[in-house]
């Protein structure tokens, strides 16, 4: 795990590098035009940079080193030490011996080969002093054991990327996996026993690539979180809480552009907590809670996902408030408000338009709902949900995927054509005699564990002609038993009956070209190893059809 | 709302600790320059709050950018970031208009105070 402080370690050693590159490139073309101002006060640049850095970090071997290289060379800018032959010797060894010193920083044992470069450097500028004051006591150089620079050739072992670079990478390595398992579906295909053995070396390759590439993008989530405390307590301030806020799981790896794209989501969800979620000191006592409201965000990694969860111990959100709030914005009708279940109706939060706050204040509430969080949130495959309890507190859980490459899907067959539906929207899969299904308002309906569950039959969904369509009738249906996939969106599940299911496996999930990329229903497209193109159903979209239908 | 900042220094270590540093700190960095002729045209099309200016640079002093930024943008709030013996160029730069410095290596609390104290005042 990469540390704050082994980040600048990095940054440092190899901006120092450059920087001993440079001064050994201007040094030599000093010697040969020692009038040359503008190198000069280039290598002045260098060196006052190497020094401050390494002040900074604590190496106090370069800085000073970096300082005695200065004062001479300040000498030979005001002209009082001549650039001859032997100060150049002096300065081209002190050079040296910075880079060794620079190249060593993680080395503890490490010594000065040679204190007389040290010295000498001090001798040039003493001479030179002494002679500008008139005396003549010159002091003899010692002989310094002279690095031979040629021999070894340090370059720096750290380089930057643009995260672009890294995109395109991933992309790359996107491709490269929709070939590889064409090819090993081919190598099955032909049973030639070279070829099976070349394109399993070819998968651990490219599953080894793939990784890789997907490990390079990796940050820690600290590099987001812990820029919360401040955050936090600024918003508190203005809001005159009393906060107290616990950060856990800064570790966790999760790829770069993931983060960057939840922050906004996760900042909305903290003003909100503080704003609207956390009660005032005297409110808060008056209940008999702690004064100082406590609120935790942490993040923990479960295989391929990362949870981050933010808690409040506030005052939680009014599933009353959130009923009346349904009927009054008008998106169901009361009666079948008061059925819903407390998670389907606490969902709601997250449609369009609708908001509890009753004040705007500076940090809440500024026309951004909850909406948009959850399409950010959407946008990367990752699920939110909303947990809470009146007068205890409110739990957001954030479940996102480390890496936006290679989706886990399962994939299954409707009239012959191949579907995959992302593992992330998959909640269980049950197999249902035909006889169990009810036919309610239009719609097929099944109770499963305890809940009622609008189930969806695919066949006729996807291949129906409009003007028949009818997904409300049992007749439609063939076979006795139905094998239905249950998905899960925004705590709303729906049951996907299909054909056939066929396996579990991860996918590259293309973008849909235009013009079937208007088709709301598929969220992309991705190619199976035997070549057969597989849609990807986008479960929000699905799910949300389904809702206004009802 | 956030205060935004433009940090102009040479040498990319330093520039991302005041980064790390000021963001931390909940101010927005809304450009890093590691040049002169950089620095003045961030500080035309992001006009921060503030600037940090570390006085020597490659193309140009530090007291070039200043003046530049004086003169088409007088309101724009500017620290000097200097290096123990700049002791005249600081003098130089605090009478033409810069606000605050800061001695290399700084401590983050010395940033922050520096760095919030300029921008509380109204000037």
């Amino acid at each position: 795990m990469k540390s704050r402080e082994q980040e600048y370690k990095e940054i440092f050693i190899a901006e120092a590098l450059e920087y001993y590159d440079a001064l050994n490139r201007h040094i030599s073309e000093l010697e040969k035009d020692p009038n040359n101002d503008g190198l000069l006060a280039e290598i002045f640049r260098l060196l006052h940079n190497m020094k401050a850095n390494a002040k900074a970090i604590g190496y106090i071997q370069i800085s000073d080193l970096s300082h005695k290289l200065e004062t001479a060379f300040e000498l030979i800018r005001n002209k009082e030490l001549a650039f001859t032959d032997e100060t150049v010797t002096v300065l081209f060894d002190g050079i040296d011996l910075l880079g060794e010193l620079i190249n060593n920083v993680d080395n503890e044992g490490y010594q000065v080969a040679d204190e007389n470069i040290i010295r000498n450097l001090e001798l040039v500028v003493e001479n030179a002093n002494e002679q500008e004051n008139g005396g003549d006591k010159q002091k003899e150089l010692s002989r310094s054991a002279k690095y031979i620079n040629a021999k070894n050739i340090t370059l720096s072992d750290l380089v930057y990327i643009q995260i672009k670079k890294l995109d395109h990478l991933l992309n790359l390595v996107g491709e490269l996996i929709i070939d590889r398992d064409r090819i090993l579906s081919i190598s099955k295909e032909l049973n030639h026993s070279d070829l099976a053995a070349v394109s399993a070396h070819l998968y651990r390759i490219t599953e080894d690539l793939q990784y890789s590439v997907m490990d390079a993008r990796l940050v820690t989530i600290g590099s987001l979180f812990n820029k919360f405390p401040r955050i936090v307590r600024d918003i508190a301030v203005a809001e005159k809480k009393d906060i107290h806020l616990e950060v856990s799981g800064q570790d966790i790896q999760i790829d770069r552009n993931i983060l960057q794209i939840i922050t906004d989501s996760l900042l909305h969800i903290m003003r909100n907590a503080i704003s609207h979620g956390i009660e005032p000191a005297d409110v808060r006592e008056k209940v008999g809670k702690p004064k100082v409201g406590n609120i935790t965000l942490s993040a923990q990694s479960d295989r391929e996902m990362v949870q981050i969860k933010l808690r409040d111990d506030g005052k939680g959100i009014d599933l009353a408030d959130v009923r009346r709030g349904i009927v009054q914005k008008g998106f169901l009708p009361a009666d079948v408000v008061k059925d819903l279940r407390d998670s389907e109706a606490l969902s709601y939060i997250f449609e369009p338009g609708f908001s509890l706050a009753k004040e705007i204040t500076e940090f809440s509430g500024r026309g951004v709902g909850l909406d948009v969080v959850k399409n950010a949130i959407d946008s990367i495959g990752g699920r939110i949900r909303v947990d809470s309890e009146k007068g205890k507190g409110t739990t957001f859980t954030l479940h996102l995927p480390t890496s936006i490459a290679v989706k886990g899907a399962l994939l299954f067959e409707v009239a012959e054509n191949f579907y995959a539906i992302p593992l992330m929207h998959t909640d269980s899969v049950v197999a249902f005699e035909t006889s169990e299904l009810h036919e309610i308002g239009g719609l097929l309906v099944a109770e499963i564990k305890n809940e009622t569950i609008t189930v969806i039959y695919l066949n006729e969904f996807l291949n129906g002609d409009p003007g028949t369509m009818d997904l409300g009738s049992k007749s439609r249906l063939k076979g006795l038993v139905q094998n239905i996939i249950i998905v899960t969106y925004n705590n709303r599940k729906l049951g996907l009956i299909v054909d056939k299911l066929f396996r579990q496996q991860d996918i590259v999930v293309k973008p849909l070209n235009k013009p079937v990329d208007a088709i709301e229903i598929y969220g992309g497209v991705t190619l199976l190893g035997s070549g057969k193109v597989c849609l990807v159903l986008d479960v929000p979209a699905i799910t949300r059809y389904f809702l206004t239908k009802k | 709302m956030k205060k935004r900042i433009l940090i102009v220094d040479d040498s990319f270590y330093m520039r991302t600790m005041l980064k790390n540093m000021l963001t931390d700190a909940g101010y927005e960095v809304v450009g890093e320059a590691p040049n002169g002729q950089t620095a003045l045209q961030m500080a035309k099309e992001t006009n921060p709050d503030l600037v940090t200016l570390d006085v020597i640079l490659p193309d140009n002093t530090g007291l070039d950018v200043l003046k530049g930024i004086k003169k088409d943008q007088p309101d724009m709030k500017v620290i000097i970031v200097s290096a123990v013996g700049q002791e005249v160029i600081v003098t130089e730069a605090m009478d033409h208009g810069a606000l605050a410095y800061i001695v290399k290596p700084f401590s983050e609390d010395k940033v922050l105070e520096v760095v919030g104290n300029a921008l509380k005042e109204n000037a």
